[in-house]
C-alpha cells in the first residue's frame, strides 16, 4: 500500500462534479508531477487532499498511511503531515508571519519550540530563500508580491517539515530566478521522508526538480502517466495531442 | 442628597466654597446650572445626536452625585512599565491621590486638583475652562447638551494638566477614574499643552463588578502651537455602568494630536471624541478599538471640525461584536469653507462574530470648501473562511486560528502607535475576551470560497 493512496476520488464544486474518479500513488521519497491544462481538475485534487472548505468529495477514497484523510480537518491533515503550498496564498491582515509561523510551528510539532530556537531555523530557512528580515513584522501575505507569496508558501513547509508536500502551481508568476530560488528550496526539503506532489501546468519547474514519475489529467480523471521523458513530450507537442487521443476515445 | 435633576444654586455654591474655589468659578458653575434650566434631558427620537443611544430607556440620571472618595482601585496598567509616570487617582467623585515625578516638578509639569488650580493657576485655568464645551464654533455640532452642561455646574473631581512650552514629557501622564460606589460620577480633566510642548494623557476608566453607576464626563485639552499629544481612553467598567463622555482637543498650528480610545466595558459608552483643529498644517488622529459583548451599547461619535487651511484628520474605528450588543460609529468630519488643502479620511471596520449582534456605521463628511482631499468609508463582514482555511491547512486549530483573525483584526489600528504599554494592554483586553467566547457560535463567511476555485 503506496503512503497517499487515491482510489476512484470524486470531488465537487459548488455542485459541479470536477474529479470523476482519480487514482494516484505516492510515497515517501518520491516527486510526482501532476499536469494537464487548465480547467483540467488538478487544483481540485490539490485542494481535496488538503480539505479545503469548498471541496467536497462525493466518493472514493484518499488515505495517507492508512487513514482516511477526508475524515479529517485540514488542522488534522496537517499535523499528520500534509501541506499544500497554495496558487493563492491567503492574506491575513494583522497576523505577523512570526507569530503565525509560530503558531504553526507548534501545533504541527505538538510542543513549544522555545523561542530561540525557533527563531534560529526561521532566520535559517529565511536566508536560504532569500526572503528579507523585514518580512517578519509583515502581515501573513499582505501587499506579498507574487513570487514573495511563492517563496513564503516553500518557506512554510521548510519550518513545518510535512511528509506529503503538494505544490499547487508553484511555479506561476515567478520569473526565472525566483523560479530556480523555489526550486532549490524544494529540493532541499526533499529525501526519504518527504513525497512531493508538483502541480503545474507548464513544464519549466521540471526543469529543477526532477520528477520520479509524470501524470496528466485531463477532464478529471488521470489520462497518461509515465516518466519525465512524459514531461517533455508535452514539452514539446503541448496538450493537443491529449485533447485530441482524449476526443478520439482512446 | 443632590441628584443631577435636583442640583441647585445653593448646593453648588456650597460645594463651590467648601472646595475653596475662586469666584468667577463659582459663578461660571452657576451660569452653567442656569443653562442646564433651560435644557430637557435628551430624546433619543429627535435629538439627531442621541438617535444613537436610546437615552430614556438606557440613562438613568435620577442617581445621587458621589463625592465620597475611596481609596482602592486597581493597578494601572502603566505600573508594570519601569517608567516615572505622573498619576491623579479619582475615586469615587473626588480626586484621591496625585504623584508626580520630582524631575517633571522641576520642569514645571503641573498635574493637580482642578479646583486648587482655578485659584493658583487662574491665568491657565480661567480661560481654558469650558472653551470647548460652551463655545459656538461653525459646523454641526451637537450644540448644547444637557449631559454635557450638567458637567460644567456639577463636575465634582477634577485635574489640571499643565505642560509648559517646550518641555516633552515621555512617560505618561496617567489619570486613573475609578467608579466602586453606585450613583452619578462627574469626572473633569482640564489640560494645557504650551507650543512645542509633548505629552501622553492616559485615561483609565474603571468600576467594580458590580458599582451600578452614571459616570458623565468632560475632558478638555488645548494642544498650543506645534505641541504633540496623545489622548489614551480605556473604557474597563463593569456591566452595570453607563459612561457619556466628552474628550475634545483644541489643536493649534501644526500641533499633532492623536486621540486612541479602547472600549470593552460597559453597559452604555457614549464617547464623544472630538478636535477642533483651528490652527493651520494641524493633524489629528482618531483611532478606535472596541469588543461589544452580550448586552453592551456602545455608540463611538468621533468629530473632527476642520476650521483652518492644510489641516489633516485621518479616523479609524475598529470593533468586533458578539451576542445581542450594539455598536454605533457616527463619525463626522466638518470642513470650514476657509479650510483650503484639508485632507481627511475616516474609516470604520465592524466585525460581527455571533448572531444577534449589530453594528450601525454613519460616517458623514460635511464640506463647505472644495480644495480638499477627502475620504470615507465602512465596512460590517464575518469573519472570513478562506483566511481560516489558510490558518487551520497549517495545522493550526480552528479556534486558534480564529483568536489570530480577531485579533489581528485589531493591529491595524496600532500600526503607528508606539506609547508605552498601550497596545500590549489593549491586545490583552481583546485576547481576554476573545478567549472567553464561544468560539463554536462564530459566524464565518463563505464568500471568499465561492470566487476561490477556478478549476
Amino acid at each position: 500500500m503506496a503512503d497517499l493512496e487515491i482510489r476512484g476520488l470524486t470531488v465537487e464544486a459548488d455542485g459541479t462534479e470536477i474529479l470523476r474518479g482519480v487514482d494516484l500513488d505516492l510515497n515517501q521519497g518520491q516527486t510526482i508531477a501532476l499536469m494537464g491544462p487548465n480547467g483540467s481538475g488538478k487544483s481540485t485534487l490539490a485542494y481535496a487532499i488538503a480539505g479545503h472548505p469548498a471541496y467536497e468529495v462525493t466518493g472514493g477514497t484518499m488515505t495517507w498511511k492508512g487513514t482516511e484523510l477526508n475524515e479529517l480537518t485540514p488542522d488534522e491533515r496537517a499535523r499528520l503531515g500534509v501541506f499544500l503550498a497554495m496558487q493563492y496564498p491567503v492574506e491575513v491582515p494583522g497576523v505577523s508571519l512570526t507569530n503565525f509561523l509560530r503558531t504553526a510551528v507548534n501545533a504541527v510539532r505538538e510542543e513549544d519550540v522555545p523561542v530561540r530556537e525557533f527563531m534560529q531555523s526561521l532566520r535559517a530557512e529565511m536566508a536560504e530563500l532569500d526572503v528579507d528580515d523585514s518580512f517578519l513584522q509583515r502581515s501573513v501575505n499582505e501587499g506579498f508580491s507574487g513570487g514573495e507569496k511563492k517563496r513564503f508558501e516553500i518557506l512554510q513547509a521548510a519550518l513545518l517539515r510535512p511528509q506529503l508536500a503538494v505544490l499547487d502551481e508553484t511555479d506561476s508568476g515567478l520569473d526565472v530566478d525566483a523560479l530556480k530560488t523555489v526550486a532549490q528550496g524544494v529540493n532541499r526539503l526533499s529525501g526519504p521522508d518527504l513525497g512531493v506532489l508538483i502541480i503545474t501546468h507548464y513544464t519549466r519547474i521540471l526543469r529543477y526538480i526532477t520528477p520520479d514519475e509524470v501524470h496528466v489529467m485531463f477532464e478529471g480523471r488521470i489520462v497518461a502517466s509515465g516518466g519525465p521523458e512524459l514531461a517533455d513530450e508535452l514539452e514539446a507537442g503541448g496538450y493537443e495531442g491529449i485533447r485530441a487521443a482524449h476526443a478520439a476515445g482512446v | 442628597m443632590t441628584t443631577l435633576t435636583t442640583l441647585s444654586e445653593a448646593a453648588l455654591t456650597g460645594a463651590s466654597d467648601a472646595a475653596g474655589e475662586p469666584t468667577w468659578l463659582r459663578d461660571r458653575r452657576l451660569a452653567a446650572y442656569k443653562r442646564t434650566l433651560d435644557l430637557a434631558w435628551p430624546d433619543s427620537r429627535v435629538d439627531e445626536f442621541w438617535r444613537s443611544t436610546p437615552f430614556a430607556q438606557r440613562i438613568d440620571v435620577e442617581r445621587d452625585i458621589v463625592t465620597t472618595g475611596g481609596s482602592d482601585s486597581p493597578a494601572s496598567f502603566t505600573a508594570d512599565l519601569d517608567l516615572e509616570v505622573a498619576t491623579a487617582r479619582i475615586v469615587d467623585g473626588a480626586l484621591v491621590e496625585v504623584t508626580v515625578p520630582s524631575a517633571l516638578v522641576a520642569q514645571g509639569v503641573v498635574v493637580t486638583d482642578l479646583s486648587t488650580a482655578a485659584a493658583e493657576h487662574a491665568d491657565l485655568v480661567e480661560p481654558a475652562l469650558g472653551s470647548l464645551t460652551s463655545s459656538d464654533t461653525e459646523g454641526t455640532g451637537a450644540g448644547a447638551d444637557r449631559t454635557i452642561t450638567v458637567n460644567d455646574a456639577a463636575w465634582t473631581a477634577g485635574v489640571f494638566i499643565h505642560v509648559p512650552a517646550e518641555v516633552e514629557v515621555d512617560a505618561p501622564i496617567v489619570m486613573q477614574i475609578h467608579a466602586a460606589t453606585g450613583g452619578a460620577h462627574l469626572p473633569r480633566v482640564l489640560a494645557v499643552l504650551g507650543h512645542h510642548a509633548r505629552a501622553s494623557l492616559y485615561l483609565e476608566h474603571t468600576s467594580e463588578p458590580d458599582t451600578d453607576a452614571l459616570v458623565d464626563e468632560v475632558v478638555e485639552v488645548t494642544a498650543h502651537d506645534a505641541a504633540i499629544l496623545d489622548v489614551v481612553s480605556f473604557q474597563r467598567w463593569g456591566d452595570h455602568v453607563d459612561h457619556l463622555a466628552l474628550q475634545k482637543v483644541q489643536a493649534h498650528r501644526d500641533s499633532q494630536v492623536r486621540h486612541l480610545s479602547v472600549t470593552v466595558g460597559g453597559r452604555t459608552v457614549r464617547l464623544l471624541p472630538e478636535t477642533d483643529l483651528v490652527g493651520p498644517g494641524a493633524e489629528t488622529r482618531p483611532l478606535g478599538l472596541y469588543f461589544a459583548d452580550d448586552g453592551q451599547w456602545f455608540d463611538l461619535q468621533p468629530y473632527v471640525r476642520h476650521l483652518a487651511p492644510r489641516a489633516t484628520s485621518n479616523v479609524l474605528f475598529k470593533g468586533a461584536l458578539q451576542g445581542r450588543s450594539r455598536t454605533v460609529f457616527r463619525g463626522n468630519v466638518f470642513v470650514h469653507k476657509d479650510a483650503v488643502g484639508t485632507d481627511t479620511d475616516e474609516n470604520n471596520r465592524s466585525l460581527i462574530l455571533t448572531e444577534g449582534a449589530r453594528a450601525d456605521a454613519t460616517p458623514f463628511l460635511e464640506i463647505e470648501c472644495s480644495d480638499i482631499v477627502a475620504g470615507h468609508g465602512s465596512a460590517t463582514g464575518q469573519i472570513d473562511a478562506l483566511q481560516l482555511y489558510y490558518l487551520t491547512s497549517r495545522g493550526i486549530t480552528r479556534d486558534e486560528a480564529l483568536r489570530l483573525i480577531v485579533t489581528g483584526f485589531f493591529r491595524e489600528v496600532f500600526a503607528d502607535v508606539d506609547l508605552p504599554g498601550v497596545e500590549d494592554a489593549a491586545m490583552s483586553e481583546i485576547d481576554a475576551r476573545v478567549a472567553a467566547a464561544d468560539l463554536a457560535s462564530f459566524q464565518i463567511n463563505d464568500a471568499s470560497l465561492k470566487d476561490h476555485h477556478d478549476e
